[in-house]
């Protein structure tokens, strides 16, 4: 890890100097809706300057709703098959949340880990990832409690504090050395500080070591039905999401001409585990809604290691029924 | 008893009383906003068979409307109300309701009146392309769906794969295609609570769709929805005095 500093003022210049660069550079944008979303910008007066958490997570850069993995066209000499892995852009991600960054960890455990995913894998070598700590949480926010925090260096390439006029640098990989190249002279160096004061102050809703402990034995418990009642089976939570990957496959196109893709699925939709018999394992939505959070908070620890809720809060703030994850977890592990 | 409940963040959440000892969870504040009328659908609601409701207006005309299309035959149901002088009314006969909900009949709020009237002057090519660009942005999280105590089919079009009336995967022409045909099931059957507009991810107002519907037939039929328990819906029902100037 290197640390830089840079003036607060110098911070469009650096952000222009990579557009200028030909990269694509996704950023928060405050759309007519009110709502915050992560689209490619121009310009750094284009960006949403005051928000808490975009409504999507970024991982649709590395792991679009909808991925193209080949399309076929029959012709005289056969079948030409062709894919789209050539045009994937060098990209940007500029201000996501630590606990956003830090979630690119365990998407690339999930899809690198025995057979790579092509599509992810390069998609993700492309991708430079540039957070924003945050000065601000709301009541939906509970990164402390999976034992993140608001200042976490996970999982980007590189974290910008600001800190009065000035921005500190954490500068956490080759990408983000490479990123800041061309801007050198913006940037000097400094020592070391901690950023605590800088900081929003979030206590933990719950110890992960206890979580991590009851919910072993939670699979049984009656609270289950209870929490999960007012679920109405939708997908808002698993796609605004910056760890939910389950994906659906889909062949659109005729005989003779289509494509092959990859779209995002929900555990929460009825049909997610619908078997072509007719019969459903997971028969009624209790069922699923506990099957997401026991992979958040077990599964994923057991198969991979990692606790894949980061505390982002989106689930809660979109969810139509105002469910709330943190409150459910405690429900169910008491 | 289905009502709302307080949680730790600032909107209630919805609550399900299966005992006496459960009861005091519940509140009524204005805040509580959602329509739980969608719950009577779900399978442990019906299995009960007997099931009181806490309901706000628009709850109570989802109420009517769906005894209206014979929905809630088999569930015995009271529902409770807090009216505006903040007297706890209970229903347990639809008459009874039926002449709370014509007395009490909202109005299309400011917000949503005004956003009708920007989309009815629009030209026919602005009014593509402002929901064309609108649609874009939904990832087909079905939430809008999820909400609507009018949605209640046992399975949707979208979920048919045999034949595949429209696609699965989210991209601008299949999201118009499944809006389309939402608002085309839910013309003169939603009752305008609104909820799908306000809990959509991406802040699309998929309301005003429907909303619009409404307005058409209302216009035509004179049928307003969520009115009374007996009337039906415009669209299946025939009546010697309707209008026909639109066949030509």
């Amino acid at each position: 890890m290197e640390i830089k500093n840079i003036k607060l003022a110098n911070l469009p210049a650096f952000f222009d100097q990579l557009i200028k660069s030909g990269k694509v550079v996704m950023a928060p944008v405050l759309k007519k809706s009110g709502k915050v979303f992560f689209e490619a910008v121009k310009s750094y007066d284009q960006m949403a300057t005051d928000y808490i958490q975009t409504g999507f997570s970024a991982k649709s850069v590395v792991f679009p709703k909808v991925e193209e993995l080949f399309s076929f066209e029959k012709n005289d000499d056969g079948i030409e098959i062709s894919n789209n892995l050539s045009n994937i852009p060098e990209t940007v991600v500029w201000g996501l949340r630590p606990c956003d960054s830090s979630a690119f960890n365990y998407l690339t455990e999930f899809f690198l880990r025995e057979n790579p995913d092509t599509y992810f894998a390069t998609r993700k070598e492309k991708t430079t990832l540039i957070a924003i700590s945050c000065s601000k949480a709301d009541e939906a926010c509970f990164c402390t409690s999976v034992e993140l925090n608001p200042g976490s260096t996970e999982g980007s390439d590189m974290l910008l504090t600001t800190m009065g006029d000035d921005v500190y640098v954490e500068v956490m990989t080759e990408k983000g050395q490479a990123a800041i190249e061309s801007s050198a002279s913006l940037f000097t160096s400094r020592e070391e500080k901690s950023k605590e004061e800088y900081l929003a102050k979030l206590t933990a809703v719950f110890s992960m070591e206890q979580i991590k402990e009851r919910i072993k034995t939670a699979y049984d418990n009656a609270e289950w039905k209870h929490e999960s009642m007012g679920c109405f089976g939708c997908g808002a939570c698993a796609f605004s999401c910056p760890t939910c990957t389950c994906f659906d496959i889909q062949d659109e196109g005729t005989q003779n001409k289509g494509k092959r893709l990859r779209c995002w699925d929900a555990c929460g939709f009825g049909q997610f585990t619908k078997h072509a018999s007719g019969h459903n394992p997971r028969h009624n939505q209790t069922e699923r809604r506990r099957q997401r959070l026991m992979h958040k908070f077990k599964y994923s620890v057991e198969n991979l290691g990692i606790v894949s809720c980061v505390g982002c809060g989106r689930c809660i703030r979109v969810c139509p029924a105002h469910l709330n994850i943190f409150e459910n977890i405690l429900s169910v592990t008491k | 008893m289905i009502g709302f409940k307080n949680a730790i963040h600032k909107l209630p959440v919805p609550c399900f009383v299966e005992n006496a000892a459960q009861v005091e969870q519940l509140i009524f504040t204005p805040s509580c906003q959602g329509n739980l009328a969608v719950y009577l659908h779900k399978p442990e609601v019906k299995a009960a068979k007997k099931v009181g409701i806490v309901a706000n207006i628009a709850t109570l005309r989802s109420v009517l409307q769906l005894v209206s299309e014979n929905q809630l035959g088999d569930i015995e149901k009271t529902v409770l109300t807090v009216n505006a002088q903040n007297e706890l009314l209970m229903f347990d006969n639809m008459d009874a309701l039926e002449q709370y909900v014509q007395a009490n009949f909202p109005v299309i709020s400011d917000e949503d009146k005004k956003l009708l009237d920007q989309v009815n002057a629009m030209t026919r090519a602005e009014r593509w392309q402002f929901w064309t660009e609108q649609f874009s942005a939904c990832v087909k999280c079905y939430a809008c769906r999820a909400v609507c105590p009018m949605c209640y089919c046992s399975t949707c079009t979208v979920e048919s794969n045999q034949p595949q009336w429209i696609k699965v995967s989210s991209e601008t022409t299949g999201n118009l295609e499944w809006h389309t045909m939402r608002a085309m099931h839910l013309a003169g059957r939603c009752i305008n609570c609104g909820e799908c507009g306000r809990i959509c991810p991406v802040g699309i107002p998929v309301h005003l769709l429907t909303a619009k519907m409404n307005q058409d037939i209302e216009a035509e039929f004179g049928a307003k929805t969520g009115f009374s328990f007996k009337s039906g819906y415009a669209l299946n029902t025939f009546k010697p005095g309707d209008k026909e100037q639109f066949i030509k």
